[in-house]
This record gives structure tokens, sequence and C-alpha cells, in this order.
């Protein structure tokens, strides 16, 4: 039985769907007023190169860019926290659910504003991951950067908060974007740039050898505004299903959810910085491979992306996972 | 018990899709409201000020259908959101009183409760509510025209007596009040409820009716949903939009974006009578960036994108194949796939025949015959009344512009135009010395009032 007509099932039957939410209801209050467990907040920041991330922001010296780049999306999922215990023992954390950032399995970290070139986004930012766990003597912690299987392929317009955002959303086979960091070559060098990786989609999809030349001509405005950008998309790929907006019954081929752990952590004091740049090092983002998603969407075949999901600990074809380098904590930052 | 319940049929629900929403629990939602919705579709945001009941749903439904809205009892919401044409008018332009002309496109209102943000590009314009101030009261474009005239307005709905118990029933809480909260708060009631969710596609996808869909719409959903396509980055979800939101939702979801219809400066202008979102940022990036339109319904809702510029399918189609659209002469001319503000994912599609065919037959399965016949969306006055008798003459437009589309030639005959021509005249110097009369700073000052159209149609 698959999960959507499990769901189908239950809405026929309004009586037992109401007593498996008092169950849930019950359950979930039991767990948040036991004493005995203790509450948890994870806190994150965004950095490019180790400055503070801001959609308004222009960023030099990004891997092997020759000129500025900004960003218009800076999103991710992160799922199944857990804490580790001096025994190695991995005790998973209730996360919270308060119908906007967190459904009580999957948070959404937001670092875009909607303001500048992220205006497509949402005004709300959300740094911090919350929940509930056993009181206990822990000393490391684990997560995941992505959405469970279970709850990856539905309809996002249908689900509740945060999985009903439909930017991030892939289709239904393929699930969510894990993570979506837009960005896009901007300032002087940018419209040169930009119109080669525009064109070179365009012949990717006509199939054409065709360059034309002369993008930068009478274009005096000097905002350096880009039709090209340089997208790192992570999600799910190699799902198997019968259409495109239908589940995969089985795991993707590559799940790529990352899981990040970090041994001698602590939540009240230690900051999770998110960068991008470690992972771009070998990245030209006023360049994508020719018949290829601009940027870096986890697809297969991308070069765009050989060099950056290694270093987001996933392997990426024939390339071995390296360690996760997206994510770093710093010491008593907070 | 709003945010109470809602989380627990979601945490239900949490392992697979659509958590379902019960009819019961909608009620809870609504005062006693009960929504005409699938059980796998959740209502639309409503907001506090306005929350849904069933007979201020039938108040606005007698006022989106009531020509007496508009100054010289002409035009209806229905004139130009016609339900015959799944709520939209049929026309390039629509046409407010006295003959004033807009530039844009009239949008379908199928669903439109779901869109937190109205019309093609003002990002202000955020409700229902706030948003019936535009066509009753904007003048530029006129509309309905009554700027200045709300007392007259309010006094014409007063006299009607079948009005003063539609208003006491809709708003007891104000004593049946005829002002502009209790005519936007109904107006905006009866379009939560223009809900169009049984299409063949949705009867397919949601119903579990394996049959609803033919093999090549199924083919062409796949197209519309691959890598190839790209078309599914910004027709996203319940009604193939990225400006979204229902009940459920955290967030309301808002987007603009340049597909490349144009290019008339080789630096990313579009023409300057409407550049979109730019002329309310000011931001020179915003040129030609407009709001996703649902794609439910199409077959109602030729001509199609912001200036009508594209009268079939076909031709959107054609646009979306070349990565934008190339006009090769005229004062729009330019190569809109060059434009330098153009989403990255507008980059071209090499359609084959056979795809291009599986694309329309998925398009053509998002339309929804139930929505257009639905009787609960129906123009409740009799033949000949007040309210509906002078729009006669906008309905016989809309079967004008419907037919235009298919058959320029088989227009009116002159003489019909020609009444219709003095009767125009007429109309504009009534509403013109109105205008003059009262100003109201209300509606002068609000961003609300798009878009001058001084400048000679591109048509």
């Amino acid at each position: 039985m698959n999960p959507s007509s499990l769901c189908r099932a239950a809405s026929l039957a309004p009586v037992a769907l109401s007593a498996i939410a008092a169950v849930l209801l019950s359950a979930h209050a039991g767990a948040d007023d036991r004493t005995d467990t203790t509450a948890l907040s994870l806190t994150f920041a965004a950095e490019v190169g180790g400055r503070p991330f801001a959609c308004g922001r222009q960023y030099a010296n990004v891997g092997l860019t020759d000129g500025d780049i900004a960003f218009a999306d800076f999103r991710l999922f992160i799922s199944e926290v857990a804490l580790v215990d001096a025994a190695g023992r991995r005790v998973p954390v209730r996360l919270a659910d308060d119908g906007r950032w967190q459904d009580g399995q999957v948070a959404l970290l937001d670092f875009e504003d909607g303001t500048d070139r992220c205006d497509n986004g949402t005004p709300p930012v959300n740094s911090r991951v919350s929940g509930r766990a056993p009181a206990g003597d822990y000393t490391g912690i684990e997560f995941v950067i992505g959405v469970p299987f279970e709850s990856n392929h539905g309809d996002p317009t249908l689900a509740g908060s945060p999985l009903n955002l439909t930017s991030m959303f892939w289709n239904w086979r393929g699930g969510y974007r894990f993570m979506k960091l837009d960005m896009m070559p901007v300032g002087e060098t940018a419209l040169a740039g930009t119109a080669m990786s525009s064109e070179e989609g365009a012949a990717m999809e006509h199939g054409s050898t065709t360059h034309g030349s002369g993008h930068g001509s009478g274009h005096g405005s000097g905002h350096g505004a880009a039709a090209g950008a340089w997208m790192l998309h992570l999600g799910s790929t190699g799902c198997r299903s019968a259409s495109r907006t239908t589940a995969p019954d089985a795991p993707c081929a590559q799940p790529n959810r990352v899981m990040v752990s970090f041994d001698d952590f602590d939540a009240d004091t230690d900051l999770i910085v998110i960068d991008p740049a470690a992972v771009l090092v070998d990245s030209d983002l006023q360049r994508n491979a020719p018949d290829t998603s601009p940027g870096c969407m986890s697809f297969p075949g991308d070069a765009d992306c050989a060099s950056v999901l290694p270093r987001i600990g996933l392997a990426y074809g024939d390339v071995v996972g390296d360690r996760q380098q997206l994510m770093t904590v710093r010491r008593d930052a907070l | 018990m709003i945010v109470r319940l809602a989380p627990i049929a979601v945490s239900a629900c949490l392992l697979g899709t659509p958590g379902p929403v019960s009819a019961q629990q909608v009620e809870i939602l609504d005062d006693g409201f009960v929504w005409d919705l699938p059980d796998w579709l959740p209502p639309p945001p409503v907001p506090p000020d306005n929350p849904m009941s069933a007979a201020k749903v039938e108040l606005g439904r007698h006022l989106f259908f009531d020509a007496r809205l508009s100054v010289d009892g002409s035009t209806a919401c229905s004139t130009c959101h016609d339900p015959a044409l799944a709520f939209n008018d049929g026309r390039t332009f629509s046409d407010g009183v006295g003959g004033a002309r807009g530039h844009r496109n009239a949008q379908g209102l199928a669903n439109v409760g779901y869109s937190p943000m109205l019309t093609w590009a003002n990002p202000v314009l955020r409700s229902l509510e706030a948003h019936a101030l535009t066509p009753l009261f904007g003048d530029v474009p006129v509309e309905m025209g009554n700027i200045g005239q709300e007392q007259a307005l309010f006094e014409r709905l007063r006299a009607d007596a079948r009005y003063r118990d539609l208003f006491a029933e809709g708003f007891p809480e104000r004593g049946g009040e005829v002002s502009l909260f209790t005519l936007t708060r109904a107006l905006a009631a009866f379009q939560r409820t223009l809900v169009s969710a049984d299409s063949p596609y949705d009867r397919y996808k949601y119903g579990g009716d394996g049959s609803a869909l033919s093999a090549s719409a199924k083919r062409g959903e796949g197209l519309f949903f691959s890598e190839k396509a790209e078309c599914y980055h910004c027709h996203q979800g319940f009604n193939f939009t990225d400006t979204f939101a229902t009940s459920r939702s955290g967030f309301d979801e808002i987007a603009f974006h340049n597909t490349g219809l144009y290019d008339v400066d080789g630096a990313g202008s579009y023409p300057a009578i409407d550049q979109g979102l730019y002329r309310f940022s000011a931001d020179p990036r915003d040129r030609g960036r407009f709001r996703t339109p649902s794609l439910r319904n199409l077959a109602w809702g030729a001509p199609y994108f912001h200036d009508g510029s594209a009268d079939t399918l076909d031709e959107v189609l054609d646009h979306y194949a070349a990565g934008g659209r190339l006009i090769t002469d005229g004062p729009d001319a330019g190569d809109g796939s060059r434009n330098p503000l153009k989403n990255p994912l507008v980059l071209g599609i090499r359609f084959t025949a056979a795809e291009r065919i599986d694309l329309l037959a998925f398009l053509d399965s998002l339309n929804d015959p139930g929505f257009v016949a639905n009787a609960a969306l129906a123009d409740p006055w009799p033949e000949g009344h007040a309210a509906s008798v002078d729009r006669r003459q906008a309905a016989l437009g809309t079967a004008r512009g419907a037919a235009g589309r298919t058959d320029r030639s088989a227009l009116l005959p002159g003489l019909v135009a020609a009444c219709l021509f003095l009767l125009s005249l007429v109309a504009l110097l009534r509403a013109r010395s109105a205008m003059r009369s009262n100003d109201d700073p209300l509606t002068r000052d609000s961003p609300a009032r798009d878009s001058l159209d001084k400048h000679p149609s591109r048509s």
C-alpha cells in the first residue's frame, strides 16, 4: 500500500482518523511534558567564504569564479536529528511541530529574507532547529540534510508546512530539493558569462552548436542583471515510479541525503556554520557544463556536480564521497 | 481551533501524501461554513476579519453579478470574469465603463482564493478584500468607475429590497450595513468559493481514476514535469503556479518571472506600457517580471500572457520552445530569448511534433467543465433585472471577443456595433462628470490603482 492510498483510506474513515490523531496528540503532549526530557536547539549560520550571508551581498573569490556572485536563495531541510552519548549510542531528538518551520519530523532552515535577488522567496527567516530528547549525557550530534523518504514524495501544496513550499519541490517522483542554493554571477563580467551559460543551456536543448557573439554590446545599464544562474540543488535522483508525479515505492538509487555528525558538540555554545565556499572551490559559477542543468542539480552526468557533491559527503558517479565540508562547528560562538 | 486541528490531520498523514481535510474539520475552521471541496484539497486561507458564511457568500454572489456596482450600471465583476468562460472574458484587454481600455489581459478567477497576491504584478495587493477596491474605484485604468462615488454606489444597493435581506444575513454583526467593509468582504468570500478541482487531471491524480486521462495526456504530464521542458518549476502544485497558499501554509509564496516575451532594447526591457513588477519596485532588474498564472481552464483563457499577445496555446508553446519570443519588426521588435533578465530556466525546449500534441493534451486535461457549469457560482439575478439588464451588452461583447478568436469575420452586424458605440459614448460622458465631482483620497493614493493606459494599443 503506498502512502497516498493510506491517506485516502484514512480520509474515508474520519472516526479512525480522529482516533489516530488523538493518540498522536496525547503521545506528543506526553513526550513534551515529561520531566525527563530536555529541550534542544541547534543554531545555524549561513556564510559565504567566511562572510555572513545576505541576499543583497556580492561575494568575490568563490571557487574559480572570475568575478562576484550573489545569491537568490539559501534554504535547506534538516531531519533525523539525534544526540550521541559517550558510548556512541544514538538517541533520536523529537523535533517540535510549530506549524511553520518544523512539522515534527522535518525542519526548514531559511536564510533568504525575500529581499533583493531573493524576492521570489519568503520574508521570514529561520536559523534554528528545536526539539526534545530524553535527558542524558551527550557528547555529539547527528542530523541529515534532506527529507526522509517517507515524507519526500507527496504533493507539496497539500502537505503541511514546511513541506508545502512549492519552491522547495522537484516533483513527486524526485521529491523535495533538500537544499536550494541559487547563485548567479554579477557585476562587470556577469553579462558575458551569463549570456554564455544561457546560450549553452539553449544549445543543450536544441542540440545546436551554434554560438553567437556580442552579447555585451548595447548593454549599458550596468546592473549586471543575470539571465544565467548557477544553482546547487540537492535532492534524490534515480527514483523509479510509474510517472513523474507518482511516488516511488522503493528508495531512490541516489538518495543524496547527507548525514552530518559532530563529536564533542555543545548545542548551548556551539554554532553550526553552513558555508558553500568550501564545496565550490573547483567550480566556476560563470560556466555551466554543456547539456546539463544550470549549475549542479544532483542529476547524474553533470560535470558541475563532480567536484561539488563529493565535498558535501556524497558519492557522485565514479567519484567517492569525501568528508562533508559544507558545515563546520564554530565553538563557543553562541 | 485552527492551529490545533490542522496539524493533527497533517501529522496523521505525515508518512504519505496529502493529509485529508474532512468536512467536519473544515466546519470548525470556518464558523460552520462547509466548503464544497474534494477531501484532498485544503481550503484557501481566510483572513481573520472575514470568516466565511453561506449568507455572506450568497451576498457576494449577488454583488459579483450586479452591474449596478459600476458607476453607469453597465459593468459587473462578471463582465470581465464570466463564469461561462471560467471567469475570464476572452478579450485581449478588458474594457471599463465608458469605453475605458485597460492594457492587461483579465485572468480567470478559478482558485483565486489560493493566490496570496492578486493581479499580474502588484506585490502589495495581498487579499481579495483589498483587491476589490481596484476595479470598483480605480481610475487608472477606469474599470467600474466609482471613484469618489461610493455613497451613490451604496445608495443604489440600499434601494434594492433584495439587498436589505442579503446584507442583514451576511453581516448581522454589523447590522447589515452597506459599506466598503461589507462590500469588499462579501465579494472576497464569494470569490474564495471559485474552486476548480474536478478536471480530468484532478480525477486522475487525486481521485485515483487512472482512466480519466488519455495516454497522450499522461505522456504530456511526464514532459511537463521533466527537466527537458522545465514547465513545472514555475507552474507548480495544485494550482500550477508558484504564487500559492492554502489554509495549511506556513508562508505565502509569491513569485515573479521574466520569461523572455520581449526584449525591446537588448537590455531586458518589455514594451514601456507594461514592464510588470518594475512599475512597483522601480528596480531595473524587475522589468518584465509577472506573476506566474495558473494553467487551469486554459480552454477558456485565450488570449494568453499578461498582454494577451498569444492567441493560441500553440503560440505559447512556440514561445517556450524558442526559450523566448522573437519579434522581427515593429515597435516591440527584439529577441526575447536573449533577454538578460529572463528566468534562467526558460532555456528553450526541443519538442517533437508528438510531444507537442502530448503537452497540449495534458493542458487540456486541466480544463474543468464542471467548474464552468457550477450552478452555485452562477448569476443569481433574474432576466431583465436592473442588476443584469445593462451588462447584456457586455455579454455581447464577450461573445464577440470569443468569436473573434476563431473567426474574426463573424463580428456582430455593424448596426449593433454602432449602437454599442453610442451607448459607450453616453456612458463615458456620465463617468467623466462623475469623476470630476468628487475625488476619494482612499483610492487616489493607493498603489492598487495600477497602470495608466495612456498609450495607444499595440494590437
